[in-house]
């Protein structure tokens, strides 16, 4: 097989399923897979996701850190639960995203599709009783919504990376926000800049809001930098009367 | 109505018009990338002056395509027709699956609705300073060429005025570079743009300031990753293969050093992009020591022009490599034993105040070797790799003397010159070195006239075939000098 971000040829491990399995989906070989930083689901913050084994203990006050407390004092957290992450930043992911989403290299999304996918049952098994597990009828209670981009990234850009990202995952993506004013990038902003932000950038997409209806939400994007997007975009999603809004992200950075 | 009919037939004037020439000549822009609105693209276009192209186009090569059905596809930019590295996306642009190029990425995406665009009206008068159309000498290099480099050099101005390609297959040190001089003075005094090509960054950093001070008059501009050193349009370009890529149908002359070099040997993009950035009929100019089959064939049978140098510029003979068994070295390098004879021929260097490089096959093996050396009291040794950070000051540091051994993948295997050198190969039995790296390896020793003779010695684990054709080769072309 072919890495998907070095090109280097490698070989999957001898299992059962990769001997029994005609499999050929596309993806990193185990010397890139080892330099990523992968987020224990167990030593993560409660409500952001980040990996608190980077943090210093102080830092930390009941497996939550010292940012979440802040949004939780600030009043600003609203409908919005918790964020899922699956790798740290660091220089590697860096590299990698940097392809993805500014230089278009879409295929590159699809090495993270098993692990985004295990994260998606994990999100849906955590907020599920075992009999909803049991008759297979709790993950129809959960609906997917990439976080949109606008329509003038969308031309420059030629895709929406949170899309790509959430059609991996699969059904049932719904368009439920749009983006209609054009602005600066957030990761050419500071973090007071951003913080300062209070007006949603988003919109509720009319023709979606029965869809949304006691459903559980998961807002899909590629990075959690300060939390603000994602609450912002819980915050505009009120209208539909959703269950719960949670988000799952590829990094936290 | 009328007026519609106007704004719609009206020929670009001459004031934009060399604006947009200038921007366009001789390179290949996306549409979304043009320094100026797309909307006046069009005027061009319907004048004739710019021509559009898919940057993706299908590619059925032959009957079976046909019929699977199955789409291939190829990249027009770079070449690349590996299927592998094709992609498909749903592109917001045209709004439904698109195909995009994996392989030139980092000169943005290309894909199926890319349009690459190019000029192909009148070509640009070239702005050469004054002096050169007086008629002075624009050569001010004041070496004098050996009767066998003079005898290459007529040779080569004679297939340059027939426009027809050359094959300069010379000895490592038998100073391909000065021969081109004449070569270079001629085209560019009839105003013509040249490019010499070369596979790696390291000769275009080694190689630029040697051309500035042989043309001092001539603006030079010198390509490659992260260089400061870009002129626009300058008549005489220094490039790696890789950024020719953005150039199209530019140069009435290439000239192309180590053709066989590692990159251009793997990667058919290279040689693409060198052809693609060349006008159709611009002669090659090939210089190598090694020349690939293709090319060895083409001259052997006499469809190509070319000359070959068989004697160093000093008149000494190539040293030939001596084969010494040293048994697994990588292996004994990991466990932390340095191998006796290697520790040996390192300090008979030392006591000779010879310098050495010692090349290793892989980049582990640089970092375990170093450090092994360094631990045996050898202390003026580094070692250099392609992703070292520091490789260029260390490089400097070896040619200044401040360094007794350079440990070395094969980056420097060829185009560099540092005279009195010697050189050892640990685990030359390693599949990375092929007969031509050996040759060029070989090579590096003796290149001054000063100190013509030195030691080559291969360390191995079992003589390789690359190992005997390399010697074999050295010997052919020693008595093809006139040696023995």
């Amino acid at each position: 097989m072919r890495c998907l971000f070095c090109g280097a040829d490698f070989l999957k491990p001898l299992t059962f399923q990769t001997v029994f399995v005609l499999d050929d989906t596309p993806s990193f070989c185990d010397t890139c897979r080892g330099r990523l930083a992968a987020i224990a689901p167990d030593a993560c913050c409660r409500c952001c996701g980040r990996d608190l084994s980077l943090l210093e203990s102080t830092a930390v006050k009941h497996h939550i850190c010292q940012d979440c407390i802040w949004w939780k004092h600030s009043g600003r957290n609203g409908l919005y639960g918790t964020n899922n992450a699956l790798f740290s930043y660091n220089p590697l992911i860096k590299e990698m995203i940097t392809r993805f989403k500014f230089r278009g290299d879409t295929a590159l999304a699809a090495g993270f599709a098993c692990d985004l996918r295990c994260a998606f049952h994990r999100i849906v098994k955590k907020g599920s009783t075992w009999r909803q597990r049991l008759f297979m009828t709790d993950s129809s209670q959960f609906v997917i919504i990439p976080i949109p981009v606008s329509a003038h990234r969308l031309r420059e850009r030629g895709f929406n990376q949170a899309e790509v990202l959430a059609e991996l995952i699969g059904p049932p993506i719904v368009q439920g926000l749009v983006r209609e004013k054009h602005e600066m990038k957030q990761s050419k902003k500071n973090r007071r800049q951003r913080l300062a932000s209070r007006e949603s950038p988003f919109q509720l997409n009319k023709e979606c809001i029965h869809l949304l209806e006691n459903k559980k939400i998961l807002l899909i994007d590629d990075i959690y930098t300060t939390g603000v997007t994602m609450r912002l975009a819980a915050h505009t999603l009120i209208p539909a009367h959703p269950l719960s809004v949670d988000s799952l992200t590829l990094i936290h950075g | 109505m009328p007026m519609l009919l106007l704004s719609r037939k009206s020929v670009p004037t001459p004031n934009d018009f060399t604006e947009v020439q200038h921007a366009l000549h001789g390179r290949e822009f996306r549409a979304e990338e043009l320094p100026f609105p797309e909307k006046r693209l069009k005027e061009y276009v319907n004048a004739g002056y710019v021509s559009v192209r898919h940057g993706i186009i299908p590619l059925n090569e032959n009957i079976f395509d046909l019929l699977t059905g199955k789409k291939k596809w190829l990249c027009v930019r770079c070449g690349n027709r590996e299927q592998e590295s094709f992609a498909v996306c749903s592109c917001a642009r045209c709004g439904s699956k698109c195909v995009y190029c994996r392989h030139c990425l980092t000169m943005g995406i290309v894909r199926a609705c890319t349009k690459l665009v190019t000029w192909c009206g009148p070509v640009p008068e070239l702005r050469l300073p004054e002096d050169v159309l007086i008629g002075r000498p624009l050569c001010h290099w004041k070496g004098s060429l050996s009767s066998d480099q003079q005898k290459a050099a007529e040779a080569l101005l004679q297939a340059l005025e027939a426009r027809e390609s050359f094959l300069i297959w010379a000895v490592a040190g038998a100073g391909k570079t000065e021969i081109i001089y004449s070569a270079l003075e001629q085209q560019l005094k009839k105003g013509h743009r040249v490019v010499l090509a070369t596979p790696r960054t390291d000769v275009v950093r080694e190689l630029l300031p040697r051309i500035r001070a042989a043309f001092p008059d001539i603006p030079v501009s010198g390509l490659y990753a992260g260089s400061k050193e870009t002129i626009p349009d300058a008549p005489l370009v220094i490039s790696t293969a890789h950024q020719l890529i953005r150039s199209a149908n530019r140069f009435d002359c290439v000239f192309i050093d180590e053709v066989d070099a590692f990159p251009y040997h793997f990667d058919a993009m290279l040689d693409y992009a060198v052809r693609k950035a060349a006008k159709p009929n611009a002669p090659f100019i090939f210089l190598t020591a090694t020349p690939p089959d293709i090319l060895k064939n083409a001259y052997l049978s006499g469809k190509l022009r070319g000359v070959m140098l068989a004697r160093r510029y000093h008149g000494y003979p190539l040293p030939v490599p001596r084969f010494q068994w040293i048994g697994n070295g990588a292996h004994a390098a990991c466990k932390g034993w340095l191998p006796y004879p290697l520790s040996l021929w390192l300090r008979e260097r030392i006591t000779q105040k010879r310098q050495a490089f010692i090349f290793v096959p892989s980049i582990a093996l640089v970092h375990e070797l170093t450090e092994l050396l360094q631990r045996s009291g050898y202390t003026r040794i580094a070692g250099v790799h392609a992703d070292d950070p520091h490789r260029h000051e260390k490089l400097a540091d070896f040619r200044e003397g401040r360094l007794a051994a350079l440990v070395t993948t094969t980056i420097l295997e060829r185009g560099v010159t540092v005279p009195g050198v010697e050189v050892a190969v640990f685990g030359a039995d390693d599949r990375v070195f092929d007969d031509r790296a050996l040759v060029q390896i070989s090579g590096r020793v003796g290149r001054s006239g000063d100190c013509p003779r030195g030691d080559v010695v291969f360390f191995h684990n079992g003589k390789t075939l690359a190992m005997i054709r390399a010697r074999r080769q050295i010997e052919q072309m020693n008595r093809a000098g006139g040696f023995k």
